[in-house]
């Protein structure tokens, strides 16, 4: 996918390039154009100069003043420049010969000058030609020149021409660059403000300083939010409504059922049947208030309704120590040794999504792990990282097993016992809504589960 | 020892009644804030259990009445509802303990008597823990009513687990409370300790080793054998 910036420089730098290329070739015809005009009207003026100086004494040529205006001695010295005086006739009278003649027509100034190219003796050479009226009749003073100068000139000239245009060249592309750059940043501030967006609901984007282009992209993200921050309100009073809803009446009947499985033994007496039912009632209520319990925790945990307003610095010691402690009956009943292994480590979260989190921890591994067994609940720092970790040598769980575990309602085939199966999807919820990995593994001592949840650094 | 029950819920209330009850408290019931007061106004109560959700004035609206009162009864506080803000602000306004919804009858029966002792434990000084008796002002231990004599540093482990009955003492707490008395003191000192505290105590009570985190006394009175 191609930036926005990409994009303009790639529709502006062909059209840049174009430009350029267009008035490179401008550049060029000015830079020829300009020194053969210049260079024409020096020899035009050498040729007028020297046919001015032709003399013809009592019909002697008195040609030294021709010569000396025709070929300058700079000129003479390096051999750039030539010249032919020819009479009426076309013979030679003065210069070199058999140099050609620019006839009047061909190209021609107003002042009666001709101009010529033509090959001599395997040089290329200007001519300019001029006829003067003499006592000996018309002469022509033909002033030739070499290209060499003029060519020299032209690169000179093209040379500058291009170097400027280079530095302009330089110089655009470093101020679009530029002026990309800025004027993309509050489109990429906004990104990364999107990107770096909280869980918070409430956190809006700021619309202060963004451009007017961006406003109606700002209002509407925050109006999304504003309608998600609403929904997760709701959903989380509706889920506190509905705990209401069911544990009061699943409380009641629990109680009640207590009541009557804890009567003394001669009513059971009388009923000896019905003492069985209870307690087969008594399982079922059981679960069905674990099964609630749990639904509303994992409703709890979605991440909709895990408002980051409510994270705040929890230390996971305590949180370890509690749990233990609030665990320890159920192990004693069940034949385990539970133990908690507690380091100082501190993360940012709720701390009741933790408590849920570790409960459900704990509540799998002495729900799984044989009597006999033990199970040690971790807290501490792994390179940076803060951990929680509940660890038992129980049967442990198939690789292959390891990731369908978390999902909804599944539970191990062949799994005895009361459960729901909803145990490791809040595991999961929770600890993805504190963006921390939840990992199942084998312990060091290389048999039974090892689940750790790895906060990010903080 | 006389509970005060506010709930509205029949069924609960009628389960809970029948529940502390059996297990040796008077109980009263109010169904509404209203009542609970009128209640509270008229007789003297060990402990109020007040549920939350209560129609009219809620729990908290009573328990925040109760104390700006100046009434320093305990307080222990039901709710169905799960709120981390609920909780806090139940104990913000002087709530002493908080269970929720659906709860275990033995455990709340526990708690319940937790409570009480703990808010009588300064006049008497004597507690009574099945077997055993307590008396932390005089320091004296009895089981079945036979005096036992106990070191003093023994003694210092037993007032820290019994003040905490039925909780997990750290061990740094133990060793906290034993610093006093020796000055360089290993945690193998506590271990020690315990275990010479645990050859005297026979089967007449259990201090639970917990790995990792310390002892509990277990809470045996009251409970069905």
């Amino acid at each position: 996918m191609r930036t926005i910036r990409q994009r303009l420089l790639l529709l502006l730098l062909p059209a840049l390039a174009l430009l350029m290329l267009l008035g490179g070739v401008a550049d060029y015809w000015i830079a020829v154009a300009t020194t053969r005009n210049a260079y024409d009207q020096a020899l035009a003026s050498a040729a007028l100069a020297a046919a001015a100086s032709v003399r013809a004494d009592d019909g002697q040529w008195q040609l030294g003043a021709a010569q000396r205006a025709a070929v300058t001695p700079r000129a003479a010295a390096d051999g750039s420049r030539l010249y032919a005086i020819t009479g009426p006739a076309g013979e030679l009278i003065a210069g070199s010969a058999q140099l050609p003649v620019a006839l009047p027509g061909a190209s021609g100034h107003g002042d009666g000058v001709s101009f010529r190219d033509a090959d001599y003796q395997g040089q290329k050479l200007r001519l300019a030609s001029v006829r003067t009226d003499t006592d000996l009749g018309t002469v022509t003073v033909t002033v030739a020149e070499t290209l060499q100068r003029r060519a020299s000139t032209q690169r000179v000239m093209l040379l500058g021409k291009l170097l400027v245009d280079f530095a302009e060249l330089d110089v655009t592309l470093l101020l679009i660059s530029i002026a990309v750059y800025f004027g993309l940043r509050p489109l990429s501030r906004l990104g990364e403000q999107v990107e770096q967006h909280s869980n918070s609901t409430l956190a809006r984007f700021s619309e202060a300083d963004a451009p007017g282009e961006l406003r109606p992209l700002i209002l509407a993200l925050n109006h999304l939010l504003e309608l998600r921050h609403h929904a997760a309100l709701s959903q989380r009073r509706f889920v506190a409504d509905a705990a209401h809803q069911l544990r009061t009446p699943v409380a009641g009947l629990l109680a009640q059922l207590e009541l009557l499985l804890q009567m003394p033994s001669r009513q059971a007496g009388e009923a000896p049947d019905l003492r069985d039912e209870l307690q087969a009632i008594n399982r079922g209520v059981q679960q069905l208030a674990h099964t609630a319990n749990q639904l509303l925790a994992l409703a709890r945990a979605e991440p909709v309704a895990a408002l980051g307003e409510s994270f705040q610095p929890v230390a996971l010691r305590p949180l370890v120590e509690q749990q233990v402690e609030r665990s320890i009956d159920r192990a004693v009943n069940a034949g385990l040794d539970l133990g908690a292994d507690a380091q100082e480590a501190q993360v940012t979260g709720d701390a009741w999504l933790l408590e849920d989190l570790l409960g459900n921890l704990v509540d799998n591994a002495l729900k799984y792990t044989p009597a006999g067994g033990h199970v040690t609940v971790r807290s501490g720092v792994e390179d940076g990282h803060p951990f929680l970790e509940v660890e038992d040598d129980g049967p442990g769980i198939a690789e292959s097993e390891r990731q369908r575990v978390r999902e909804r309602f599944y539970r191990l085939p062949g799994t005895v016992g009361s459960g729901c199966g909803l145990g490791l999807a809040i595991v999961d919820e929770i600890a993805r809504a504190h963006d921390a990995s939840f990992t199942i593994g084998v312990p060091a001592a290389g048999s039974g589960t090892r689940m750790r949840i790895r906060f990010p650094r903080c | 020892m006389r509970i005060l029950l506010v709930e509205d819920d029949e069924l609960v209330a009628d389960a809970v009644r029948r529940g502390l009850s059996a297990a040796g408290f008077t109980v009263d019931h109010a169904g509404s804030a209203e009542a609970a007061r009128s209640a509270l106004a008229a007789e003297h109560f060990d402990l109020a259990v007040v549920d939350i959700g209560l129609p009219g004035d809620d729990g908290l609206s009573l328990l925040a009445r109760l104390r700006g009162a100046g009434n320093a009864m305990p307080v222990l506080v039901l709710t169905a509802r799960y709120a981390l803000q609920e909780k806090m602000r139940a104990f913000d306004l002087g709530a002493d303990d908080f269970l929720m919804k659906p709860f275990e009858q033995a455990e709340l029966a526990a708690r319940c008597r937790a409570l009480i002792r703990r808010a009588g434990l300064a006049p008497s000084g004597a507690l009574k823990l099945g077997r055993l008796q307590v008396d932390l002002l005089g320091h004296q231990l009895q089981i079945d009513g036979v005096a036992v004599e106990l070191t003093r540093r023994e003694w210092l482990v037993l007032e820290s687990l019994a003040h905490n009955v039925g909780r997990v003492v750290t061990k740094e707490r133990l060793l906290q409370a034993l610093a006093g008395w020796e000055q360089d003191l290993s945690a193998n000192a506590v271990e020690t300790h315990v275990s010479r505290l645990r050859a005297k105590l026979g089967d007449a009570a259990l201090i639970r080793t917990v790995r990792g985190l310390g002892y509990r006394l277990d809470d045996t009175a009251g409970r069905n054998p």
